[in-house]
């Protein structure tokens, strides 16, 4: 064989080798965790170990639209990840436990299953369920023994918005429980039959419980708890929380084809989402039974799991900004 | 027949000069391009199977339906002819095979079967299907980085697989979706590779540029230069100057479209016509339209709207356009028959699609030509960014002049095909029904665009 | 000289049409709200119209996955979580017809999700229009007079 021959062949061998190798190698080199929408896989892996006191670096991309990156109940800004794109985050672990990581940008109907677990290790390695906290105290609703999935509509409901102004200028001298366990179990409804004993009317009895509900919150509480709403709520709930979001029809739908496909249970009903805006539904639930609906889920209803998601100061924060669908509060 | 007569008649012999005559003429400029070419085709393939899913900041995605199909209907048809199958790395790897060698002289004895092509398929039948079947599924084709990597290889194999089979280039020839509509409007190009004196070659013994000789392969493209009258079939692939004894083959500089003087007497070409003319505007009204629906449609292959999209696509292109054409044509009376009238009349759409795809793919390519920045960048998508681009954002280009320059181009390929019209027109019948039916066309095609 | 002094004639009547001037229609300007729904891979409705002046505030509502809006000409844009609706408001001073499109990526057919927004009246269809038909108009006259010219030219080859 002549040398150019020979050379050539070697060029156009070596070139192609090194087209098909050289891209799988990098490609091998650099795990990536890939986020899809759930209906196309979720995260993958979705299953990450770490050890405690040890930077985990990842780094994430999305194959098809954006996501987010958060992990629950952890204090840390959300990362965007783009289609395509790499986003590095690193995070550090001080206590051993399950963690899970979340999309924080809505994807899609099944948005909020879109979700993966964090197990980190180390220290005395010991891992124990729901996060970096400790161990969990036992939930309101729990040790109230509410039963959240029984009907809690309020019988009786405002004529007109409760205004909590008004409320404050029926003065102090109210016989209301001032204490903070009172206003996280009682509903609204609840104080307001309370109050059956005084002189006020129907209207300034609503009045009262619209300043009590105020004085139980802050305005950056309520100003937290609505960014948290707009992000992880209105999409179903609707922006003005009349239980119209972009998926209610969606989800309505999604729940009558699950129907058909379970056989006998035809007293479960799905549900649309709650209307926060309709006074019977929420002046007939206390905070703590919220705080129940939103730590467990709804249980086949497409309203997510928030428990491993939120802190509980996140939660409340969530409720009292529910209440003021129905109450008007100072501003 | 003046053609004939005064063949250099306003030609200019670019091999006239000594360093583009010595740069055809070694094999080693062209194998250099080859080379790189073949690593690029290979490294688009892998980034199309292996990068990410997300068409816009997929190399593969980028590089072939962006930055490579811009530089071919922008530049290299309109001005090269068939200029991009010159450097197409495609057919490389099937002739080292057919061959056994890349520069030495071929064997006497045929390495493989090295079949003829049967007769039916000699002619662009399977190309035009080839084609028509890329673009029914071409809008998951352009966005699924998957299914790009999947057809660019394919591609690649079925080219080696023919080569083992039948003689000289049988993919790029008879089946090569692109070569199609590649060399049917290279026939607009000033560029040709033509033979110098008729005579030569009449005289010329063994035919070294059709049979091959020592000094290189027979015309791959299966084509004899001493009877070539029309760019279509040929691929510059520059074979033939290497082995011409006589130096009797030229490259010419000629004015634009001179091949449409000669009017196309072949269905299955007057058809690619067509199919070009239509799938140029079914694009501009599915891709660029603002109807989800039909969008919705051309992706999800495979659904029942999906084939009703299908059945429309077709429709147009094999019932609608053709039909239209030839009630135009049968309002005139001429001495030939309608159908040698309608396959020379169909000559006049070549320049106007032509056009029809240089609009259509202004507004796709100065749209979306800033992911390829990106995609330079970060080509397999694995957070690096090469040169500082990777970050780039989306950005279209040129947005006040696109809406111009789309005009600009349908109007020139209208009075273009006008002008085709009149010279193919044999018959000397009236053109006017073809130039009523592309003044229509191309009044279509600007409320589709603008 | 006919040559020339036809193609000149025909030169200026293409540049009549195409920048000449039309009368706008004065329409006092208004204050218009859209609301366009966003899903992969298509806005509803698709194709807004207003007149040159108005402002325009389209209230972008994502209904699956994050969608923009861009606006081309205008070079503006608005992004929108589902749940989280966003405006865009501007005044629709350049008259004409552009399209808008997704500018977050949102799956496979994003860089195809159009609409289009048209301010006023789609002038410069019309002027294309104008264009082509000139063209046409202008084309038998001057062909004509190329294929005389052309014979002319054969006969004096052949003599």
């Amino acid at each position: 064989m002549k040398r150019p021959e020979l050379i050539s062949r070697i060029l156009i061998i070596t070139g192609i080798l090194l087209a098909v190798g050289a891209p799988l190698f990098l490609w091998a080199r650099t795990p990536l965790i890939h986020a899809r929408m759930a209906e196309d896989g979720g995260w993958n892996p979705d299953v990450i170990q770490a050890e405690t006191g040890k930077p985990l670096h990842l780094k994430l991309t999305s194959d098809d639209v954006v996501h987010g990156f958060a992990v629950g109940q952890m204090d840390m800004q959300s990362v965007d990840i783009l289609p395509g794109k790499v986003t590095e985050i690193t995070l550090t672990f001080d206590k051993p436990g399950i963690y899970t990581f979340f999309c924080t940008r809505w994807c899609g109907l099944n948005h909020w299953r879109m979700r993966g677990t964090i197990e980190v290790t180390g220290g005395s390695d010991i891992i124990t369920a729901g996060g970096s906290s400790e161990p969990a105290s036992v939930p309101l609703y729990v040790s109230l023994d509410l039963d959240i999935d029984a009907p809690h509509d309020s019988p009786v409901i405002p004529n007109e918005k409760p205004s909590a102004m008004n409320g404050q200028l029926l003065g102090a001298n109210l016989p209301i429980d001032q204490s903070l366990d009172y206003y996280l179990s009682h509903s609204p409804y609840q104080v307001f039959t309370d109050l059956s004993d005084t002189s006020l009317t129907e209207s300034q009895k609503w009045d009262a419980v619209a300043y009590l509900w105020q004085s139980n919150t802050t305005p950056e509480s309520l100003a937290n708890g609505k960014e948290l709403y707009a992000q992880n709520c209105a999409a179903c709930h609707g922006e003005n929380g009349a239980g119209d979001g972009v998926f209610a029809d969606d989800l309505a739908e999604a729940g009558e084809a699950s129907m058909q496909t379970m056989e006998g249970a035809t007293d479960m009903v799905m549900q649309t989402p709650v209307d926060f805006t309709d006074p019977s539904r929420i002046l007939g639930a206390s905070p703590a039974l919220l705080q129940g609906k939103i730590l467990r889920g709804g249980m086949g209803t497409g309203m997510p799991m928030w428990g491993v998601i939120f802190t509980e100061e996140q939660i409340w924060d969530l409720i009292a900004y529910i209440y003021s669908f129905q109450f008007e509060y100072q501003k | 027949m003046k053609e004939i007569l005064l063949p250099n008649m306003n030609r200019i012999e670019l091999t006239r000069i000594p360093f583009i005559k010595n740069t055809l003429k070694s094999r080693y400029p062209q194998l250099a391009v080859f080379i790189v070419m073949l690593v690029g085709y290979i490294f688009a393939i892998l980034a199309g199977l292996i990068g990410t899913p997300v068409g816009s900041h997929n190399f593969s995605i980028v590089f072939v339906w962006i930055a490579w199909w811009a530089i071919l209907i922008l530049v290299a048809v309109p001005f090269f002819g068939r200029g991009w199958c010159a450097v197409c790395p495609i057919p490389l790897p099937g002739e080292w095979l057919q061959r056994g060698a890349i520069l030495a002289p071929p064997d006497k004895r045929p390495k493989w079967l090295n079949l003829r092509v049967p007769k039916m398929f000699r002619n662009i039948w399977m190309q035009n299907i080839s084609f028509l079947l890329l673009a029914l599924f071409s809008s998951a084709l352009l966005t699924t980085p998957n299914i790009t990597g999947i057809v660019l290889a394919a591609m690649l194999f079925v080219a080696i697989g023919l080569s083992a089979i039948f003689e000289r280039r049988a993919f790029c020839r008879y089946l090569c979706p692109v070569g199609g509509f590649i060399g049917l409007y290279s026939q607009t190009a000033p560029i040709e590779l033509r033979i110098k004196d008729k005579q030569v070659c009449v005289k010329c013994v063994g035919k070294p540029c059709y049979n091959g000789s020592d000094a290189g392969y027979g015309c791959p493209w299966d084509v004899f230069p001493g009877g070539m009258t029309k760019n279509t079939y040929c691929g510059l692939c520059m074979e033939c100057i290497r082995t011409c004894p006589h130096d009797n083959i030229a490259v010419n500089l000629r004015p634009f479209s001179a091949d449409l003087a000669k009017p196309t007497a072949r269905l299955d070409e007057a058809f690619k016509a067509f199919i070009m003319f239509g799938a140029a505007m079914i694009y501009a009204g599915v891709l660029l339209g603002p109807w989800g629906t039909l969008k919705d449609a051309a992706y999800n292959v495979g659904t029942g709207a999906w084939f009703m999209y299908a059945v429309i696509f077709l429709a147009i292109i094999f019932i609608v356009l053709p039909g239209l054409f030839t009630l135009g044509i049968m309002t005139t009376k001429g001495r030939q028959s309608l159908k040698q009238r309608f396959m020379s009349l169909s000559t006049a759409l070549i320049p106007l699609g032509l056009m029809f795809w240089v609009a259509f793919s202004l507004s796709f390519v100065l749209t979306n030509a800033s992911y390829i920045l990106a995609a330079l960048s970060d080509p397999l998508a694995l957070g690096w960014n090469l040169f500082g681009t990777a970050n780039a954002a989306w950005q279209p280009m040129l947005t006040t002049i696109l809406a111009p320059a789309q005009t600009l181009a349908l109007v020139v390929g209208l009075v273009w095909s006008a002008r085709t019209a009149q010279k193919v027109n044999e018959a000397g019948t009236s053109t006017i029904p073809v130039i009523v039916y592309c003044f229509v066309a191309t009044s279509i095609m600007l409320w589709l665009l603008l | 000289m006919r040559l020339h002094f036809s193609l000149l004639l025909l030169v200026m009547a293409g540049l009549v049409v195409a920048f000449a001037p039309l009368p706008v229609p004065a329409v006092a300007p208004q204050e218009r709200t859209f609301e366009v729904d966003a899903r992969q891979y298509a806005y509803s409705p698709s194709e807004l119209k207003v007149n040159a002046g108005d402002t325009v505030t389209i209230k972008l509502v994502s209904t699956d996955v994050v969608h923009g809006l861009y606006v081309d000409g205008y070079d503006i844009s608005v992004e929108a979580d589902p749940g989280q609706s966003a405006r865009l408001t501007f005044v629709a001073d350049k008259p004409g017809s552009f399209r808008f499109r997704c500018n977050v990526t949102c799956g496979a057919m994003h860089p195809f999700m159009i609409g289009k927004i048209t301010v006023g009246t789609n002038d410069w269809l019309y002027r294309s229009i104008g264009l082509a038909s000139l063209a046409v108009i202008g084309f038998f006259p001057l062909s004509s007079f190329l294929n005389q010219s052309k014979k002319k030219d054969e006969r004096n080859i052949a003599s």
